[in-house]
């Protein structure tokens, strides 16, 4: 008797424990199917090629979309409420808080609770092929080329933004949010002229300047309060920028949106190289004493733009100059600073195909030529300019031809309300037409300081095939943690420039041979 | 026994009833409680072995898109995939050990806590200690996250003392060393007051004839906590580390995501949380799948140890 009930406890533990580790994933595996042809019968429905609306007969569909703290709720934006009667798409809105929203569209996917639209939804190329693989999102190769006249135009202008997002099977799963602006693709270098004039000093040309002029905004009280409570220098955190703003000055490049660097059509992942040790090092000697913010690491996006706005930071690095307009005038944006063999390059630097992955059609869409037609509008100036700016007359007047903000509407808690592209990873065409509000003169100014030094040619992430995207992630996923983590250590001085060689020699073992190779591969394609 | 023998052979000639619908008599005698029993049943049903289901995914390529039945099965790649890796000793290190170090400072606090208000002759005080030791219980684990943030800045309140001490500040929450004691720490302060009431339960369960007879034999009060109060609570405390067990690998996932960063990820990167990283945030779904099933096998190896050795010494155990 007393066996028997150990017996079943014991089964019966077994059992729970293995549930706690197994993950729950409620799935039926029933839509996969119909999702490779997109549906021809779009109800008794015709969706008009041009012109607007876009069904005579209202549709309805369900968007998934990424929602910025500064953001209020979409159904309030007066382009969705407008395009609503324009285009006869009624849109209901699913909204997730930039934070945590990896994790709610992962599981969006994995539960296959799919929406109609993923919007403004970041989705990988590494996502893209898994998700477009398995049938969850639609190919959209045809769709773009009978219903999608804007993007289509931009696409012939700008080869790049195909090559971006074609898999090596010619599907084409995401569109991204294209930026034809230049200065929207950039972090300006903003130096804190204020403080340079108080201590008579030059704006620093190379990485040796930057430091004297580093030391002397610690050290000689620029703020002019007694107190050495100034910030020489920050960034922002995710992602490890820091490192982004200063490859460039050793001659370490950006490509394919990672690590890499393209020259004699060779590529070169530099994560382990030397160059990027002196790279570490020089960051390290900043952090060591004090020139670099010992919160680069750690502070979040509301203490970094808090920074931005109090004027005691000597020198950090941002798109435009809209989180310390109030104080704008004490800060110019100059150029990347000169490293000790001559480099000299601005490597962090976007494609035209910016923000990848910002929208998609999910299989579960019955109406996949409407949703097309419906995102196709923005990537005109004149769907930008509605998604942008809002009513003309009421958010906007155009001054000298281009749309400006009211006044009213253009401060840091009324705009964002008014448009989804604040916050960023909106699906719409960035132009210079639009770009009043991001790019004004003393950002185009700091744009061309930076001009000089951009790389010639700019690759984005490649696509890969889905079993060449599975390596991808399964190799990447271990190394970017890894060289993520170290080179955090490395700067802050935790790890000790000894451990170079294990460093190296672990990133080997982690097999980064074989992630270049695979990259190599990709642009020899690409270059064919 | 026997007596029921004696019945059936007596009633052999007419009418044997048959074994499964004798259970169903006794069932129906007591259909309530039996009814009663179905909500937890169908709770365990639901969400203890329904998602047994899903486990298979381990040993599979899992695409959501062809859903778990349609995707295509691997083996054990999965788990020689998670062997090989560089995190695998490192992520199998900081679980057992955090998990070690809590259980050894961490659980006996609480019943020294007990002890200690037990022997408080004044009531309100005792009331007052255990009122205060458990509140912390209640804040949520984001605050607490915050609390120690902001204390264990560098411009917080203790590195200001440490710096009027003449000590040079410390960044606790960016250091792999400080980790595991702020982890651990933080924890005891939080929940030692709410894990000793069912010590302090216990304590006043035990006998007070049993405090008279030590008292009059002349024995002094750290005799008598010794020899009276603590084999008192004994099997509670065996009752409890068992159970405590059963969650030593899951153990603070939500406090240890919120505190790690990459300057003390090599302190802090444990089983739990490289599952979410993986897992969710990144979609590999199968792999994570696979870890979190070997996290488990561990537990329960742990679980069955502890048990048979708790069964073993001091005849309490779970089954």
């Amino acid at each position: 008797m007393q066996r028997q009930w150990r017996r079943t406890a014991m089964s019966l533990m077994i059992i729970a424990a293995l549930a706690l580790g197994g993950c729950s994933s409620g799935n039926n595996g029933n839509n996969g199917n119909k999702a490779a042809e997109p549906s021809k019968g779009t109800g008794n429905q015709t969706v008009s090629k041009d012109g607007f609306p876009i069904v005579q007969e209202p549709v309805k569909l369900k968007m998934f979309t990424r929602i910025a703290p500064v953001n209020g709720p979409f159904k309030e934006m007066p382009v969705f409420q407008d395009y609503e009667k324009m285009s006869n798409v009624q849109m209901e809105f699913i909204e997730a808080p930039t934070d945590g929203f990896p994790e709610k569209k992962n599981l969006l996917f994995a539960s296959n609770e799919l929406p109609d639209i993923m919007y403004r939804s970041n989705i990988t190329p590494l996502e893209a092929v898994r998700y477009g693989a398995g049938g969850q999102l639609i190919p959209l190769e045809d769709l773009i080329k009978d219903y999608a006249p804007n993007l289509n135009k931009l696409m012939e202008e700008y080869p790049e933004i195909r090559a971006s997002i074609t898999t090596p099977e010619g599907h084409i799963y995401t569109i991204p949010g294209i930026v034809t602006l230049d200065s929207a693709r950039t972090d300006k270098r903003w130096i804190n002229t204020a403080w340079l004039e108080k201590l008579n000093l030059k704006v620093p040309e190379t990485l040796d300047e930057l430091y004297d002029v580093l030391v002397a905004f610690r050290d000689q009280d620029p703020n002019g309060n007694g107190q050495k409570d100034e910030i020489p220098m920050t960034s922002r955190v995710v992602g490890l920028p820091i490192v982004a703003a200063f490859s460039g000055s050793f001659g370490l490049d950006l490509q394919f949106g990672y690590n890499v660097n393209i020259a004699d059509d060779k590529v070169e992942i530099w994560m382990g190289s030397e160059r990027n040790k002196e790279l570490l090092m020089y960051l390290n000697k900043l952090y060591a004493e004090n020139l670099l913010d010992h919160e680069v690491f750690s502070q979040t996006e509301a203490q970094y733009l808090a920074k931005q706005g109090s004027g005691n930071t000597g020198i950090f690095f941002d798109q435009t100059n809209n989180n310390f307009l109030p104080i704008s005038d004490q800060y110019t944006g100059i150029a990347p600073f000169e490293g000790p063999h001559g480099d000299r390059l601005q490597s962090q630097n976007a494609p035209v195909p910016r923000d990848q992955g910002a929208f998609a059609i999910t299989s579960v869409n019955k109406y996949p030529e409407v949703s097309m037609r419906w995102i196709d509008y923005f990537f005109s100036d004149e769907g930008s300019t509605l998604l942008r700016f809002g009513r003309e007359g009421e958010h906007y007047e155009l001054v000298d031809g281009i749309p400006t903000y009211k006044p009213e509407f253009s401060t840091a808690e009324t705009q964002p309300k008014l448009t989804p592209y604040a916050g960023g990873g909106a699906p719409h065409l960035i132009s210079e037409y639009v770009g009043s509000y991001i790019n004004p003169p003393q950002v185009q100014e700091a744009q061309k300081a930076l001009d000089p030094y951009m790389p010639k040619i700019r690759y984005a992430a490649p696509m890969f095939d889905e079993a060449t995207a599975q390596k991808v992630n399964m190799l990447r996923n271990d190394i970017d943690k890894y060289y993520e983590e170290q080179s955090t250590k490395f700067i802050a001085g935790s790890l000790s420039f000894d451990k170079w060689d294990e460093f190296q020699s672990t990133l080997k073992k982690m097999n980064i041979e074989e992630l270049q190779q695979i990259y190599q591969d990709a642009y020899d394609k690409m270059a064919k | 026994m026997k007596n029921a023998e004696i019945h059936e052979t007596a009633a052999a000639p007419q009418f044997r009833p048959e074994r499964g619908s004798r259970l169903i008599r006794q069932i129906a005698k007591r259909y309530d409680l039996y009814l009663m029993l179905l909500l937890p049943i169908a709770w365990y049903l639901l969400f203890h072995y329904g998602p047994l289901y899903g486990l298979q995914i381990a040993f599979k390529n899992f695409a959501p898109g062809k859903g778990i039945l349609g995707s295509s099965w691997v083996g054990l790649e999965h788990f020689k995939r998670f062997f090989d890796s560089y995190y695998f000793g490192r992520l199998l290190w900081n679980t057992l050990s955090i998990n070690l170090i809590s259980l050894l400072v961490a659980f006996p606090i609480p019943i020294m806590l007990a002890l200690l208000i037990n022997e408080i002759r004044s009531k309100t005080y005792s009331k007052l200690l255990q009122n205060i030791t458990y509140i912390p219980h209640f804040i949520s684990v984001v605050v607490i996250v915050g609390i120690l943030t902001v204390f264990l800045s560098p411009t917080g309140p203790i590195n200001t003392l440490i710096q009027a001490l003449g000590g040079s500040p410390t960044r606790f929450m960016e250091s792999a060393g400080w980790f595991k004691t702020i982890f651990i720490g933080s924890n005891i302060w939080q929940n030692m007051g709410w894990q000793s009431i069912i010590y302090i339960a216990g304590l006043s369960g035990i006998n007070p004839q049993l405090y008279e007879a030590a008292k009059m034999d002349g024995a002094s009060r750290m005799r008598r906590i010794w020899h009276v109060s603590l084999p008192g609570i004994v099997p509670v405390i065996v009752i409890l580390l068992i159970l405590d067990i059963g969650q030593f690998m899951n153990i603070g996932f939500e406090k240890i995501l919120l505190m790690q960063n990459n300057l003390n990820l090599e302190a802090s990167d444990v089983i739990s949380t490289f599952v979410y990283t993986t897992g969710i945030l990144k979609g590999e779904y199968s792999y994570t799948a696979a870890i979190g099933l070997f996290n488990s096998l561990i537990n329960l190896t742990l679980l069955l140890m502890v048990n048979r050795f708790a069964r073993k010494t001091s005849e309490t155990s779970l089954w």
